[in-house]
């Protein structure tokens, strides 16, 4: 079920509130708990209910095994420990990567074994990724115990489970084990009502529109000369943000409703000024994890803890995450030039080398349009000719508005619409992304500013009204296919 | 060893590594107040603090530590 949908809005989302709060306003704790949990496997079911088992079996035994761990008794934890984490990255790896890798195999040995074709089930690396955790601090001794029942809302909850923020059970499992988030609050839900609305805005308003310039420029035929490249590429880059970050807003909005609070997961990327800064402030919970769960283990397996394998560390972690949102070598090449922008930036950083502010902004803009043409496209030749378009390669239509237009033409060049269409609004558009990105206050910002007000109240509601005429074009996330 | 020890202890270490022999850290001193302090000069400074006080953090803990006051109260408790 999406959350841009009516039925989630109008009949899931409601249902879900007043069962909850209305079962534990009577006492029944226990019973609220397993109606969220039973709603979120619904939720996670409405998709394709072939996946159910999938998921169900993955909490199953990652509790059985992490119990098991816990246990005073456990010998053996090492190949426990080792069992899980195989029996989590097997299960990924299957189905999400079998096939790439079939393909390699048969690239490399001139093979034709079939391919699995299986369909990707939704949201399985997020709950993988969570369940690692989970497993590796049980390992160590540091996961706090469980009921069964909070683990497995800890990794359905249906806000959270399919896109992120990816959550750690640490600031999960005391929010869902608290007596006091199971009455309903008004100034919780005011709030998340009002993030879950700026983040559908985002996703219908924005992303959506942005979608269309976008999917034009990455299309098969795609004519990419130099104008064109640069406004679907600017285009995709907001269309992604909006998109992902209206996501967690909304999923935030959602967890705030029922007095969860989730991790932010976005500030602002396109300010940033170098890529450190830009991980810093771009799917934030993912890069916490990484530095946590790869990074740090990598560089403690190094010989010794020197600048050079701090450094290759940070390479071949960010390649892991790269890896980590797809199966395809477009993946692998956008997760290695992320690490080489990190590595650039800590050498910068050692030899003091310091750029005018303007400057390091948009070689760092341009670095993370570069990256997310190679993110976007279905295979390295796609990218490639996109970058030929971008440098001019392809040629050039300069936009009809354009002064000495007969100078232009004079000397043999073209003038004409150089997108499929509305290319004033693009331009338009783009212009706003930047200004809203750079210039206006962002969802977290506005988040702690929030003090309910009759203009809040009817400029939301606005809002609402607008997504809600939007919504009739259902349009899925771009983070569901990871 | 005491709080205070630790304390004394953790400043000396990060005065070091970021190379101010004057830095003023406290409680409530975080990696958003010194200059320099990111991923790379973190994973300097937990590896030091765990050779110093001859302690092993687990991956889990690390995600928590907030400040040096937080730091200073992970030492304790496994020292």
């Amino acid at each position: 079920m999406l959350f841009n949908s009516y039925i989630f809005i109008f009949a899931f989302l409601p249902a879900i509130l007043i069962g909850y709060f209305g079962l534990n306003r009577f006492g029944k704790d226990k019973l609220a708990k397993s109606w969220l949990l039973l709603c979120s496997l619904f939720f996670y079911s409405y998709w394709n209910i072939n996946y159910l088992p999938l998921i169900l079996g993955s909490i199953i035994v990652n509790f059985a095994l992490t119990n098991r761990l816990q246990s005073e008794l456990c010998q053996n934890r090492k190949l426990w420990f080792f069992l899980g984490l195989g029996f989590n990255l097997g299960l990924l790896g299957f189905f999400k990567y079998a096939d790439f890798f079939l393909a390699n195999v048969n690239f490399v040995f001139s093979t034709d074994i079939q391919y699995l074709r299986f369909l990707l089930p939704l949201g399985i690396s997020f709950f993988t990724l969570q369940q690692v955790a989970y497993l590796v601090d049980a390992y160590e001794g540091v996961a706090g115990e469980k009921k069964f029942i909070d683990y497995a809302l800890f990794v359905s909850f249906f806000p959270q489970l399919i896109a992120g923020p990816i959550v750690h059970y640490s600031e999960m499992m005391p929010q869902l084990a608290s007596k006091e988030n199971k009455r309903f609050n008004s100034s919780n839900f005011s709030l998340g009502l009002y993030i879950f609305i700026l983040g559908l805005f985002k996703k219908v308003i924005f992303a959506d529109t942005f979608a269309g310039w976008a999917n034009d420029g990455f299309a098969p035929d795609a004519d990419l000369h130099f104008f064109h490249a640069w406004g679907a590429s600017l285009s995709y880059m907001f269309q992604l943000y909006f998109d992902f970050s209206g996501y967690s807003d909304m999923a935030i909005g959602l967890g705030r409703m029922m007095n969860i609070q989730l991790p932010e997961n976005f500030n602002s990327p396109y300010k940033a000024r170098n890529i450190v800064e830009f991980w810093s402030r771009w799917h934030i919970t993912l890069t916490n994890f990484i530095t946590t769960y790869v990074f740090t283990p990598l560089v403690r397996s190094m010989p010794k803890m020197s600048f050079g394998f701090m450094m290759l560390s940070s390479f071949l972690a960010m390649t892991v995450a790269g890896i980590w949102h797809g199966a395809g070598w477009t993946f692998v090449v956008y997760g290695m030039w992320h690490g080489a922008g990190i590595v650039c930036t800590h050498w910068w950083k050692r030899r003091k080398i310091k750029l005018p502010y303007w400057f390091s902004w948009l070689i760092t803009f341009n670095f993370v349009n570069i990256s997310f043409i190679m993110f976007r496209a279905t295979d390295l030749s796609t990218a490639f000719n996109f970058y030929k378009g971008m440098l001019g390669l392809n040629g050039v239509v300069f936009p009809k508005g354009i002064l000495a237009k007969e100078t232009i033409i004079e000397v043999g060049m073209k003038v004409g619409h150089y997108m499929t269409n509305d290319e004033n609004l693009n331009l338009f558009m783009v212009v706003l992304g930047i200004w809203v990105c750079l210039k206006a206050k962002n969802s977290m910002q506005l988040m702690s500013d929030f003090k309910p007000s009759q203009t809040l109240a009817f400029k939301t509601a606005g809002m609402f009204v607008l997504c809600v005429f939007g919504l009739n074009k259902l349009s899925e996330f771009i983070y569901f296919n990871f | 060893m005491d709080r205070s020890e630790v304390m004394q202890k953790q400043t000396q270490i990060l005065r070091d590594i970021f190379g101010d022999p004057n830095l003023v850290v406290t409680e409530d001193t975080s990696a958003n107040d010194v200059d320099g302090w990111d991923s790379i000069a973190h994973m300097q400074v937990i590896s030091t603090l765990e050779k110093e006080f001859k302690v092993r953090f687990a991956l889990g803990e690390l995600q928590s530590l907030k400040n040096v006051g937080e730091m200073a109260n992970l030492i304790l408790k496994k020292i």
